[in-house]
């Protein structure tokens, strides 16, 4: 990016006074879905814990409003704000293009955001993925769920459309290509949202006009479902990438020393990589031939190639600028980062989170463990590292960036704040780490009571209360980091921006001869990691007392 | 430019670490999960009913013979199986020479069109069929059928033996559900989709009780879900 470019905080602040007015609209009600959703996802953990007996159609409606609070609103509401927010900023003082669309998109998404809450509220709980099946005694229920997700989809598109004409409407000031990297990186992942959108209309669409007796029964949701789901989470995956990207740059004053068109073909590639690795999540489904899902598992391999390579990226160019700026050569220069600003340690926690999550995906892609791991709690045990830990964190420290520059504000208790991703990431890995070894021993991913009269092994219940003890640390820390985040949208303090600890490494070029062992080291441990779960997976796979040849997951011995 | 720099920072060196999760290839590889994509018999995501009945290529066994039970025919095999096999106190208890005779009455003409069909409604593959006709029947395994429904399995209780080779057809009844074996150290998940006949072949090597348990949320009554199945010794008198 061009040294003649204000910084990220003083081109926010000099966006257009509407554009900040839709901007704090976004990311309050963003919060607000957090907030919301995490009381839920606190109280159906202590529901899986076995503390709270709940009976089992309030249980199944905690679910669903975790769930579809947290997933969906919380997640794309933070990504549409983010994405308006920094498109503005690229655009650097004009503000929004077509900022009507952006209006129209964020009432859309708020009438969803009530629709859904609503209609989860009342009618019969459908999970998250508003399966008709469920519903089919109650066809309005399905229908308003199905319309929330329509209109949260409808509001993502339109605003989409408002950022790509911002990001398209002037060339970037100061250089020859038309589009700087996160110009590029916001273009993808709007158009990316476009797509989904698309895909939600598909899934969503039969059901609203099956509860309006104008369709057939929409038997084909659960195929159409899946397809949306893919997407939806490598969208906040690919997200958090481009955040990281430009908050390094804010933090440190690094950019990408490889070439912005490089950065590009990393973002670009997205598009590439996930849409044919999306099987999966299929691999139980009995229709499915072996060899589709042997197909399925060796492209599966591939998903991650874009989240590490953009990894790399950030963490070369900013391990090269460390070192040369560092006297003491070594890792020193890690130590030389503002650890003291929250916004550095919720990358830094969300990295190793990602880490984390990626080891066990990795796990669950072998199609023929798949019967051994699918519908268990590893699932939600696994998933909690990417959505809380990698996405949440990342959002998060966007927002003790954007919002103090947005209103003014001086960010609330840093020192405080600066210790919450530790302890929120200490939370998810006793909750991940009883997760999943609770799914390793075959512990039911949606069923609240697993006593099974008795049948079932009491380990089950000693790790459900360990995910238990888990939730409740990490609902802790992040109901902190939300108040302390969402003060910056009300406190006035008077014209002060961020003035948190930085580094600037970004002023001169890295030395030539500057190695960067951190990102590549990580990768190596993960791969490692993957392959001694994996390994664990086919031990308890192979030990069990049971020949099975054909069906789902092929045979074992 | 590029060239000058430590290799840890090049553009190369970046793209190649990108694909390091791919090197994960070579464990699936020692477990003898990675064959070559297309060593496999190949079929697409079909909507007919049932699923191959094979184990992959590699250690040579039954090829992909796409089973042809339709739901009906499902149905009425699992009413004849519980009506047949049930026993007083309500378990069903599948008599491995009972399935034979049974099997055997109803496939015993080989070769004309009309015995012919009636064995790929039973979801007979072209292999089995000539290994049948080859081995007299004496190693074919026992047929069971279990129905999940809201909220229960029918039948609730098997009673089943180690060392026999069953082959246990499966079908939701109504939404889909799980049919689930806990197997003391970690369980075998089974997703089952409403109206679509799953099938494999089973042997248990060890006795014992295994839970039956549904996976996927189906309702209230998710939770309570559940059968059992009781595996003896297959020795009189056997080894549990
Ligand atoms: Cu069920």
């Amino acid at each position: 990016m061009s040294d003649t470019m204000p910084s990220l905080t003083d081109r926010i602040a000099a966006l257009p006074g509407c554009d900040k007015t839709l901007a704090r609209v976004l990311f309050g009600s963003a919060l607000l879905a957090l907030l919301l959703g995490l009381g839920f996802g606190w109280l159906t953990a202590l529901g899986r814990a076995g503390v709270t007996g709940f009976e089992p159609l309030l249980a199944a409606r905690l679910l669903t409003l975790h769930g579809v609070t947290v997933f969906f609103y919380w997640l794309y509401l933070a990504q549409a704000a983010l994405l308006l927010v920094l498109a503005g900023a690229e655009q650097n003082c004009g503000g929004l293009a077509l900022r009507p669309l952006a209006w129209v998109g964020c009432v859309l998404m708020l009438a969803g955001f009530a629709v859904s809450e609503i209609s989860s509220i009342i009618g019969t709980p459908l999970l998250y993925d508003g399966g008709p099946a469920l519903g089919r005694d109650d066809p309005a229920a399905v229908g308003w769920f199905s319309l929330g997700y329509l209109l949260l989809g409808a509001g993502l598109a339109v605003s989409s459309v408002s950022v790509i004409a911002t990001v398209l409407s002037r060339p970037n000031s100061g250089t020859s290509e038309p589009l700087s990297a996160v110009g590029f990186a916001l273009f993808a992942w709007a158009g990316f949202l476009i797509v989904s959108a698309i895909a939600s209309v598909n899934a969503f669409l039969p059901s609203v006009l099956w509860a309006l007796g104008l369709g057939a029964f929409p038997a084909n949701q659960p195929t159409e479902w899946h397809i949306l789901f893919h997407n939806l989470h490598y969208l906040p995956l690919m997200a958090t990438v481009v955040v990281w990207y430009v908050l390094v740059q804010a933090l440190t004053g690094v950019s990408s020393m490889h070439g912005s068109r490089f950065s590009k073909i990393v973002f670009a590639s997205y598009l590439l990589f996930v849409p044919p690795t999306s099987l999966y999540h299929m691999f139980l489904e009995p229709n499915l031939a072996e060899g589709v899902r042997v197909v399925g598992s060796l492209l599966s391999l591939f998903v991650a190639v874009p989240t590490v390579m953009a990894f790399l990226i950030i963490v070369s160019s900013l391990e090269a600028h460390g070192r040369s700026h560092s006297s003491s050569g070594g890792f020193s220069w890690v130590r030389a980062l503002p650890w003291k600003n929250p916004v550095m340690s919720a990358i830094a926690c969300s990295a190793l989170n990602l880490a984390l999550g990626m080891t066990f995906a990795f796990v669950l892609i072998q199609e023929k463990v798949a019967p051994l791991l699918s519908d268990t709690f590893f699932v939600p045990g696994y998933f909690h590292f990417f959505a809380v830990g990698t996405v949440s964190l990342s959002f998060l420290a966007a927002m003790m960036v954007v919002l103090p520059a947005l209103t003014g504000t001086l960010p609330w208790r840093p020192s405080l704040l600066n210790r919450m991703p530790a302890l929120i990431s200490v939370g998810l890995l006793i909750f991940g780490a009883a997760g999943i070894a609770a799914g390793f021993v075959g512990v039911p991913r949606r069923t609240f009571d697993i006593s099974y009269g008795g049948d079932a092994p009491a380990l089950w219940h000693t790790l459900m209360s360990a995910v238990g003890i888990g939730g409740t640390v990490f609902a802790i820390g992040l109901t902190v980091l939300v108040i302390g985040v969402a003060r910056s949208l009300f406190q006035k303090i008077g014209d002060v921006t961020n003035q948190q600890p930085e580094v600037s490494w970004g002023n001169t070029p890295a030395r030539a001869s500057a190695a960067a062992w951190v990102g590549p080291l990580g990768v190596l441990v993960m791969v490692l990691a993957m392959a001694v779960f994996t390994v664990v997976a086919f031990e308890l796979m192979n030990a069990l007392p049971l020949i099975v040849i054909g069906g789902s997951g092929g045979h074992s011995h | 430019m590029s060239e000058n720099r430590h290799f840890t920072t090049r553009r190369s060196f970046i793209t190649g670490m990108g694909f390091g999760a791919v090197g994960l290839y070579g464990v699936w590889a020692a477990y003898g999960a990675a064959p070559l994509p297309f060593s496999t018999h190949h079929e697409g995501l079909h909507d007919g009913h049932g699923e191959p009945a094979e184990a992959v290529g590699h250690e040579g066994m039954v090829h992909g013979a796409r089973l042809g039970m339709t739901p009906e025919t499902f149905r009425r095999e699992h009413a004849a199986f519980v009506d047949k096999f049930k026993r007083p106190d309500g378990s069903v208890e599948p008599g491995p020479q009972a399935a034979i005779a049974h099997d055997m009455s109803n496939h015993l003409m080989m070769g004309d069109d009309t015995a012919t069909h009636d064995m790929s409604d039973h979801g007979m593959g072209p292999h089995e069929m000539s290994h049948m006709s080859h081995d007299s029947g004496t190693d074919q395994p026992v047929d069971l059928y279990l129905l999940a429904f809201m909220w229960g399995y029918n039948p609730d209780t098997l009673r089943l033996r180690t060392g026999v080779r069953y082959r246990l057809r499966m079908m939701a009844d109504d939404i889909t559900h799980g049919a689930s074996l806990q197997l003391g150290t970690a369980s075998r998940i089974i997703r089952l989709r409403p109206d679509i006949v799953s099938e494999q072949i089973i042997t248990f090597t060890k006795p014992g009780n295994v839970l039956i348990y549904c996976t996927v949320y189906c309702g209230p009554g998710h939770d309570r879900m559940q059968g059992k199945i009781i595996v003896t010794g297959s020795e009189p008198g056997g080894q549990s």
